[in-house]
């Protein structure tokens, strides 16, 4: 191979890993990289799915009840566009359908599975302090039928 | 610079290494995450938004493709590790790997720590890798190259990762700006990471509360790490410039781990890295010399 073309070879391989840097796109293979350069603020909304026993309290649920998966981003993607596409009251089912058939003791005092919005101040939340701002929620539906 | 990468030489056995490398990589990554490929066939397709090679279809693909996919991609990945009819399994694999992986990154969340080895297997595939080290070679059928071409393959593959790495500093710079090095953009990503995993039914680092607690170590961490992904192109140099990069680039990594639970495997592992350094000199390493129970016997009469 001539020189030449070893430098055109390397200048293609930069010019297309640049392309969505240039146009703006993010994809896959190529990237643009935006993973964590936004700035954030501290009140930040997340949507997950809770578990509500019977005195009402909140009981947290595993990943692999909300998701059926060991992925964070995965779930939290997921969860985001089942709210996106008003499809909560299905999804809050599934999850709810999950945990009936784990059983075990786990998540034995829980009897509702609700799907929500909370808008936490995360700083405030990694120091302890008090950091729920809001709470919306999108769907209930009860365990084991 | 440009006639470091140019012209560099490289023998066989060099890119047959990272061929190894990447391969038994690869593979034992599928078999970890193969749960995670296999169910995405019976996802439902609500939340599906395809990119890449996806970004034409509205609708997930049969669950018979996924899961043949999921097998073709071991099997040719032996194949393509060991040099087994390497220009057949070769681009097998990794267009297997390269559909699952974008496959994976089609509903609604762009997973960036698969690009890079997707990229490196691409590369190998249409690469000489398994003129040395390989069972092709065994049998003896296949001719040399000049050094230039081996050269270039690991060139190439260092770009690859020095390009990422400029790229994500870049988008620092262009999303977040100032305010990412100088603000509060780092300490509030680590608390959101945080309280996501919490919120999720995990745990969040124990770290995180220690440092979002002394918040000052922060922007020093913020500019480091724009500065060693801005500064890639000084590995392509070798020598201790490289060294000191990939240290640099290893040690963000363990850093993001450690504070955010976000592991990037492919770098952490140091694969990502293989390239930068002259891997056929591993058949050089004399391991008698770390056994002190075999050296004392060599000097006993």
């Amino acid at each position: 191979m001539s020189r030449r073309s070893r430098s055109l070879v390397i200048v293609s391989v930069i010019a297309a890993l640049f392309l969505p840097v240039l146009a703006n796109r993010d994809s896959f293979p190529i990237s643009t990289y935006p993973m964590y350069a936004g700035t954030r603020g501290t009140e930040v909304s997340f949507v997950t799915a809770q578990g509500i026993d019977a005195d009402g309290s909140v009981v947290p649920l595993s990943l692999a009840t909300i998701g059926a998966s060991d992925d964070p981003l995965v779930v939290a993607g997921e969860l985001r566009d089942v709210v996106r596409l008003d499809q909560a009251d299905s999804r809050c089912r599934v999850i709810a359908g999950r945990l009936g058939a784990r059983g075990g003791d786990d998540f034995a005092d829980v009897e509702a599975v609700e799907l929500v919005t909370e808008r936490h101040d995360t700083v405030a939340s990694l120091r302890g302090e008090d950091s729920l701002r809001d709470r919306t929620v999108h769907a209930r539906c009860g365990v084991g039928g | 610079m440009w006639s470091r990468l140019v012209d560099s030489t490289a023998p066989a056995e060099r890119v047959a290494a990272f061929r190894m490398c990447v391969g038994v990589f690869v593979l034992l990554y599928l078999a970890i995450r193969v749960p995670v490929f296999w169910d995405l066939a019976t996802r439902s397709g609500t939340t599906f938004d395809g990119v890449g090679l996806f970004g034409w279809r509205d609708t997930p693909l049969p669950v018979s493709m996924i899961r043949t996919t999921v097998v073709v991609a071991f099997v040719s990945g032996v194949g393509m590790t060991i040099g087994y009819r390497f220009r057949a399994t070769a681009p097998v694999f990794a267009l297997a790997m390269l559909l699952l992986t974008t496959y994976r990154s089609s509903w609604g969340q762009l997973l960036h720590f698969e690009n890079l080895f997707t990229l490196h297997l691409v590369l190998l595939a249409v690469s000489p890798a398994a003129d040395a080290w390989s069972l092709d070679a065994r049998r003896g059928t296949i001719a040399r190259r000049e050094a230039t071409t081996y050269g270039l393959v690991m060139q190439v593959a260092c770009v690859m990762v020095v390009v990422t790495y400029v790229i994500a500093g870049i988008a620092k710079l262009r999303i977040g700006g100032a305010e990412w090095m100088f603000g509060d953009t780092l300490r509030n990503h680590i608390s959101y990471s945080a309280v996501r995993l919490e919120l999720l039914g995990g745990d969040g680092s124990p770290l995180a509360g220690v440092v979002v607690r002394n918040a000052w170590i922060l922007p020093p961490m913020a500019i480091g790490s724009v500065i060693v992904e801005l500064s890639a192109p000084i590995a392509l140099l070798g020598g201790r410039w490289r060294n000191g990069w990939v240290a640099a680039a290893w040690f963000m990594h363990l850093a993001i781990y450690a504070l955010m639970l976000v592991g990037f495997p492919y770098p952490l592992f140091l694969i990502a890295f293989t390239p930068f350094f002259p891997l056929e000199r591993v058949r050089d390493i004399d391991l008698r010399r770390w056994l002190p129970v075999q050296r004392q016997s060599a000097h006993s009469p």
